[in-house]
């Protein structure tokens, strides 16, 4: 709390600009998407009367619903993954790993490349995927094939590979958190009170973690549902997500209904991140 | 029954290996792309490489490809430093304003989240149709500087937010019995002990604007920003100067990290040593 | 098996890195008694406290639970319970769910863990908390809970760590006889660990008076307070006066010790002969002190009364001597001879109500 009284006029001016700044260049673009969905022209025709029969073709096309339906599926492999590999990271930072010097040596090792562009890591996924790539050369060299694995490329295995590592950190962090914020008591206590290690994780660990897991998942779900980058570059032509839909359909002056894929998939997100919050009650999460 | 105190190394074990080897997943990559873009001449975008030079490198600096990049390198700069400051003061404004309170403090907070969670194709599309719909043109310094913005003011809001319920408001009571306004409660005080939490804000501002392309692609006009150029190169053929590049780009991110870092341990020391500075009272 | 001991620990010792948390410490606890381990911070308490529970492990020596070897025991498989200072109730439990979790991990049936947690809710008088999640209770309710749930899987000895450390001053002493009355009640070994002299000496049927990794004395509290066994533990019980010094003869049954402030004699105690020379120490009780010494009080020295304070029963006095050393003396309110500050006295006392000290234990 600063020491003004609350709701000084000065208040409203500090948080002003930065208001304002998100309400015209996030708010009101998107309000501006919907109205276009709702545009029975296909080209850009700001006095075009209005109609939900858009939304009702997006559906018609099978293979339009079919992008739908594999994109919230790759959010939802993704979060499976990132959430086991996240989780184990996290655990084995905090609770294994006793100098704290190695400790910020490896989350350093973590976070570092977030700090360098997504694009050039996903530029060099392409050399590591390849029929001659550095996987199928280590493949090749313990034996374990005999001919190199195109299946990685270009492929939604080659996809997921690559995602796996942009996002996993995503879910890690806010687990470390959470998982910091346990008391070293609690899970001695468990203990002296016959609990396995099992035990202990499960009924104790666990569900106390389990607000840091649901960030971590609502974050990687948000990021993959609207990935659209590592889809075209490792994927070639061959896959598309919504995020590649609405680019097609907005190169190809569909404005309108690139807008239709567009709320499609800001709803899928919504609906998404209300049932994920709902697993557990968010707002006791900053509580120590 | 394997003894309890195995089972815990095992498992100590098991999760230590996923953690390494998720490192090396991590790093390989960039490194590999790092070592390709030593190849010689002949060489290929993949393994085996055909000699060790400075060749791509060298190819970086030909006219041509000075005149593709150069430009847009320097757009890329320009608006990351840009948003840098526009960020910085943004999130001190805004976080300074979140401490009292106000009325709609709430919505206003998930208002400036909303940056993050929305996703930048679609904040970029909605600019681009926004602006089309008012006859306004598209450019990297005013649509694609506005969606910036809208994704680094959330991560700088927060680590302000962060440093600010670290602070102590019992050093701006005292300034304040000192006869200090609060103007200069602020600026002297206030401050210069948010200061590491504004460098951080500052430098999600230029890192994340700096990479910056999906909110990008449909917000900038013909004049692109580095990434946008670097992802148009997706769909031609890969050479080994976008791993050249890829490589400069990196050490280029890891090296403003690493200054900001310096830098905010400098300003850290400097208000020590200050403080030591100043002598002890003579009192009889 | 009855007659064995609850606790034996055999000359245990734990290592960190760089330092000796608890160096070669036995001890044995009889069956039913209240032990207090007391000591400053870093004595080694807690650590001897954890090795009991298993949370650490002993390099050297053996710990005993009931007649059986458990060093390579974890902690959930031993015949124990621990209370903790921050109480460490689980935040997303009710309170009925949180007692009943022994008897859970014991694999009870559902019904008898039912009956056996009300009854325990009852007999703590918590039952309404059932329930509730530990956030929403007081200290006294945190505390009843914790010791709820540990006592309901019947360990043979329960382990108490700084327990009422974070209650409120007034809430103390009446969680500390309440929880006195369980443990006569339930005859189950209690060992608790404390810095607070005033604990220890109220609760403990025994006191282990600790310091650095190595246990200096035990016994009950009165012989602890009338006959420290070193330096240390007279030095850090209340009301006990200090002299260092050397000793100057050996007198029969007395010593002649030669302090800065004088010289002075002490009982000889049976088993050692000091040889002049030898640097010692020596303790008197404040309370054994007088202001108006007889031909019975023939360590006699004078000093200046510096402050007095009035504790209700007693009123504590504060004198410094010639060399500027200070003494405390002790006397009930109501006695007659009272001085004011700064009025010069001479102080006495006999030659008995002296205690020399053991040379001091090995230092870490």
């Amino acid at each position: 709390m600063s020491t003004r009284r609350e709701r000084s006029p000065t208040s409203y001016a500090l948080a002003g600009p930065a208001g304002l700044w998100m309400l015209v260049a996030l708010v009101v673009p998107t309000l501006f998407i919907v109205w276009v969905s709702l545009w029975v022209a296909r080209g850009f025709t700001l006095a075009s009367p209005l109609t939900l029969a858009n939304y009702g073709k997006f559906f018609a096309r099978p293979a339009y619903v079919h992008v739908l339906g594999d994109t919230v599926q790759q959010a939802l492999v993704m979060m499976v993954i990132t959430g086991v590999v996240g989780y184990s990271i996290a655990y084995f930072l905090v609770v294994h790993v006793r100098r704290p010097g190695l400790q910020l040596a490896l989350f350093l090792g973590l976070v570092v490349p977030f700090w360098t562009s997504a694009l050039i890591r996903t530029i060099a996924w392409i050399p590591f995927l390849g029929v001659n790539g550095v996987i199928n050369q280590a493949l090749l060299a313990i034996g374990a094939v005999d001919r190199p694995v195109e299946a990685f490329l270009f492929s939604r295995a080659g996809i997921t590979l690559a995602q796996v590592s942009f996002y996993t950190l995503l879910a890690t962090g806010p687990v470390v958190y959470t998982l910091r914020n346990i008391p070293r008591s609690l899970p001695e206590a468990a203990q002296c009170l016959r609990a396995t290690p099992l035990h202990v994780f499960w009924l104790i660990t666990f569900p106390l973690t389990l607000p840091g897991v649901v960030i971590g998942q609502i974050l990687v779900f948000l990021n993959v549902m609207a990935d659209f980058a590592t889809a075209q570059a490792i994927g070639g032509h061959k896959y598309a997500f919504l995020g590649n839909l609405v680019i097609l359909l907005y190169e190809s002056g569909q404005f309108s209904f690139a807008a239709v894929v567009s709320v499609l998939l800001m709803t899928t997100m919504l609906l998404g991140v209300a049932l994920l919050l709902k697993v557990v009650d968010i707002r006791r999460f900053g509580e120590p | 029954m394997i003894a309890w105190r195995t089972r815990q190394r095992l498992v100590k074990g098991a999760l230590g290996a996923v953690t390494v080897l998720f490192l090396a997943y991590q790093w390989l990559p960039m490194l590999t792309m790092a070592v390709l873009s030593f190849t010689g001449p002949e060489g290929g975008t993949t393994f085996p490489m055909r000699g060790v030079s400075l060749h791509w490198y060298r190819e970086l600096l030909r006219v041509q490809m000075v005149d593709d990049f150069k430009p847009p390198l320097a757009r890329s700069v320009a608006l990351a430093l840009a948003c840098s400051v526009t960020t910085a003061a943004l999130a001190l404004a805004a976080a300074q304003a979140m401490r009292a309170r106000f009325r709609g403090s709430r919505i206003y907070f998930y208002l400036i989240l909303l940056g993050v969670m929305a996703p930048g194709l679609l904040v970029g599309f909605g600019v681009a149709l926004l602006a089309r719909a008012l006859g306004l043109g598209l450019a990297w310094y005013t649509s694609t500087f506005a969606v910036h913005i809208v994704w680094t003011l959330p991560f700088g809001f927060l680590t302000m937010l962060a440093v600010f319920n670290r602070f102590d408001r019992r050093l701006e009571e005292a300034a304040l019995t000192l006869r200090a306004t609060h103007w200069t409660t602020f600026w002297r005080i206030t401050f210069p002990l948010v200061l590491p939490g504004v460098i951080g804000a500052a430098l999600f501002g230029f890192t994340l604007s700096y990479d910056e392309f999906a909110r990008s692609l449909f917000a900038t006009g013909p004049e692109q920003t580095l990434p946008l150029v670097i992802y148009a190169q997706f769909d031609r053929q890969l050479q080994p100067t976008l791993y050249a590049i890829g490589a400069v780009t990196t050490a280029v991110s890891l090296g403003a990290v690493a200054l900001f870092a310096c830098l905010v341990r400098l300003f850290r020391r400097r208000t020590l040593t200050r403080a030591r500075a100043v002598p002890a009272p003579n009192i009889p | 098996m009855a007659g064995e001991p609850d606790l034996e620990l055999i000359d245990i010792t734990k290592r960190f890195a760089g330092f000796t948390a608890v160096r070669r410490v036995s001890l044995v606890v009889d069956r039913g008694q209240f032990v207090c381990l007391l000591g400053p911070s870093g004595c080694g308490k807690t650590t001897t406290l954890r090795m009991i529970a298993g949370l650490e492990t002993a390099e050297e020596g053996e710990i005993r639970i009931a007649g059986v070897r458990v060093n390579d025991t974890p902690p959930w498989q031993r015949d124990i319970a621990m209370m903790f200072q921050d109480f460490a109730l689980f935040p997303h439990m009710t309170v009925a769910r949180q007692v009943g979790f022994g008897l859970e991990m014991l694999r009870r049936p559902a019904a008898e863990i039912r009956r056996r947690v009300t009854d325990s809710l009852a007999a703590f008088d918590i039952g309404a908390l059932a329930d509730r999640k530990p956030d929403t209770l007081s200290g006294g309710q945190k505390q009843r809970v914790a010791l709820a749930r540990a006592l309901i899987t019947e360990p043979r000895i329960l382990l108490l760590d700084e327990p009422i450390g974070s209650l409120d001053y007034s809430l103390r002493e009446a969680v500390m006889l309440e929880l006195r009355d369980v443990q006569r009640r339930l005859g189950i070994s209690f060992i608790w660990v404390t810095h607070d002299q005033n604990e220890a000496f109220s609760l403990g049927d025994r006191v282990v008076v600790m310091n650095h990794a190595r246990i200096e004395q035990v016994g009950a509290p009165e012989d602890i307070a009338e006959r420290p066994r070193t330096r240390f533990v007279a030095s850090f019980v209340q009301g006990t006066n200090v002299f260092d010094g050397t000793v100057e003869s050996v007198d029969g049954d007395h010593i002649r010790v030669r302090t800065p402030s004088g010289s002075f004699l002490v009982p000889r105690p049976d088993e050692r002969s000091p040889s002049a020379g030898e640097p010692t120490s020596f303790s008197v009780r404040a309370a054994l002190l007088t202001m108006r010494p007889g031909s019975e009080h023939v360590n006699q020295v004078r000093a200046v009364c510096h402050a007095i304070e009035y504790l209700g029963v007693i009123r504590r006095y504060d004198f410094r001597l010639a060399d500027g050393r200070s003494l405390k003396l002790e006397q009930f309110t109501g006695r007659d001879r009272r001085i004011g500050e700064g009025e010069p006295v001479t102080l006495g006392w006999r030659i008995e109500d002296g205690w020399l000290h053991a040379p001091p234990v090995e230092p870490a």
